[in-house]
């Protein structure tokens, strides 16, 4: 009885363990293929502090911010984050003779910086952690 | 078919997996259950199903190195307990305290600043180590590198190991540690040979090819002075020519690796042993629990590697030597992922150490290279071992966060 079943385990074994290695080869393929090169080059950029897999829509690790970096709800937003908390033009960061400047664009749930509400306009410092409904942003200033 | 490949699917496979070896032990000892162990058995695979889950919550930073370690050390369990089921029961234990280690290292990584600055304590530990091994080590398979405190043995040079990766990750992010030493990269080549001679003293060969190996890889990457290199190669080569010369342990090192079969009745048992076993297994294994490990040597330290081939098959060796690979190479995107210096020198350190340990011993039961002591990292047996490669990883966890700006801030 044992034999059998240990017969029969040994090929199981080896299909569970050769699975689990593709698996994870096919996750690793997917995250070096969502990897852009181009916030590397960009002064300033916004980066993805959420794991980018327990995000149920399309997101990127990098945003790149070149003068005027626009985040919301529509599709025609440079940030476009399809979540209910998000308003259709939620936020707005422009650049400033090399400083950076983020404006609520009167959004219905608030933009956060460091848990801090925005009011008006606030200027950004590198570090500065940016929280959106459920997604944070950190911003680097490589300037 | 992996076009649906999600996050929980490595996860799961390695729950079916451990749960399939669980059931297999039943049947095996249908008659006579020993209650403890399955209790020990689901707890230790409820602590790693959580874990991998918390680890994802917790950790921004790699989610796949603790996955492939905890597989790699399912496989092995099975093989440990198989051989020898008291060893198997201290394993099970061994294995939550190393788990436990590789949180402890991990929040202990993530909220002490300043590990970087302290280069010198950890020659001076390094050196105590070294010490407590002369003074209270004993004999143990031909190496003075075991001591024992309170019925447990320990390896301490599992401990320096990680030691050296410190020293070296220390000096190179802040080449400043010997003040302005202008011979500050001979004075470290010189300890880190003074660390290879002591080994080399305690006839503990696998370790010192470890530190070689270690410096070599990042010297290579980080010395400003690249003569220096040439010297570490033109030394070790001198150095192990006349190791060869004067030391009969190596000599007989190399001897059974040329030919074992000329000393099959002693010297090249091993090998012979292993090598048989590998081939009794072919590609699918004998089955577990049905061929015959308890004729390999060792069988469940050094030479787990046969032990798996005889009884799982040359495809799960095959799929222990990728899951290291991937490791490795996880290893290595973590450093060049991270941006402050000293935790990338850790991570390319570690990783290294973990592919060269790898290497080293099953190129050696293989027979592709002269076979030396050393453990298989996360399968092999041995408390000391599966400690230190946690705490390693551990280190690897913290490395792979993006720890650049906070130390900015820290630096202020």
């Amino acid at each position: 009885m044992y034999n059998l079943i240990s017969i029969l385990f040994k090929y199981v074994f080896i299909i569970i363990i050769y699975l689990f290695i593709f698996s994870i080869i096919r996750l690793i393929y997917l995250d070096i293929k969502s990897i852009s090169p181009v916030a590397l080059e960009a002064s300033a950029y916004l980066k993805l502090i959420n794991r980018r897999d327990s995000i149920p829509y399309k997101i990127e690790e990098y945003y790149s911010i070149d003068g005027e970096l626009i985040i919301g709800r529509r599709s025609d937003n440079d940030v476009y984050l399809n979540d209910p908390f998000v308003s259709k033009k939620h936020l707005k960061i422009v650049e400033d003779e090399g400083e950076y400047y983020l404006e609520d664009l009167d959004s219905a749930n608030g933009t956060f910086i460091n848990k801090e509400k925005v009011e008006d306009v606030v200027k950004l410092s590198n570090g500065d952690i940016i929280r959106v409904g459920s997604i944070e942003f950190l911003f680097v200033d490589r300037g | 078919m992996f076009n649906n490949v999600s996050n929980k699917t490595p996860r799961n496979l390695l729950f079916i997996f451990e749960v399939l070896t669980l059931f297999l032990l039943l049947v095996n000892q249908w008659d006579n259950i020993e209650k403890t162990v399955y209790y020990i058995w689901i707890a230790l695979i409820l602590v790693i199903y959580i874990s991998n889950y918390i680890l994802n919550r917790i950790s921004n930073g790699d989610n796949y190195i603790f996955l492939l370690v905890t597989m790699l050390m399912s496989i092995g369990i099975i093989m440990i307990y198989r051989i020898d089921s008291n060893l198997g029961f201290k394993q099970l234990l061994w294995f939550i305290v190393a788990i436990i280690a590789f949180y402890f290292t991990y929040f202990l990584m993530k909220y002490i600043r300043g590990w970087k600055n302290w280069g010198k304590l950890y020659i001076i530990l390094s050196y105590i180590l070294f010490l407590l091994t002369f003074l209270l080590g004993t004999r143990k398979y031909g190496a003075i590198n075991w001591i024992s405190i309170g019925g447990f043995s320990f390896q301490l040079a599992e401990i320096t190991k990680l030691l050296l990766i410190f020293i070296l990750a220390s000096y190179y992010s802040k080449p400043d540690m010997f003040k302005d030493n202008k011979y500050s990269d001979y004075i470290v080549m010189a300890i880190v040979y003074s660390f290879i001679g002591l080994l080399f003293l305690q006839r503990d060969l696998g370790t010192a090819v470890i530190f070689f190996g270690i410096y070599a890889v990042i010297q290579f990457i980080y010395e400003g002075k690249r003569k220096n290199i040439l010297y570490n190669i033109g030394l070790f080569a001198v150095g192990g020519t006349i190791g060869y010369a004067l030391f009969d342990h190596v000599k007989i090192r190399v001897q059974t690796w040329i030919n074992p079969w000329l000393y099959i009745d002693n010297k090249g048992y091993q090998i012979t042993q292993s090598l048989f076993a590998i081939a009794e297994g072919g590609f699918f294994g004998s089955g577990i629990g049905l061929g015959y490990p308890e004729y390999i040597p060792l069988a469940y330290t050094d030479f787990i590697f046969s032990a798996i081939c005889e009884e799982m098959g040359a495809f799960t060796g095959i799929g222990i030597i990728m899951l290291f690979m991937i490791l490795v190479y996880r290893g290595l995107k973590i450093a060049l992922n991270q941006n402050d210096k000293f935790f990338r020198i850790l991570a390319i350190g570690v990783s290294t150490l973990f592919g060269i340990q790898s290497i080293i011993i099953i190129g050696g039961v293989i027979k592709v290279l002269p076979l030396t002591g050393i453990t298989l990292p996360f399968v092999s047996y041995g408390g000391s071992s599966i400690l230190s490669s946690f705490i390693a990883l551990g280190i690897l966890q913290i490395s792979s966060e993006d720890m650049g700006f906070k130390e900015e801030e820290y630096s202020e």
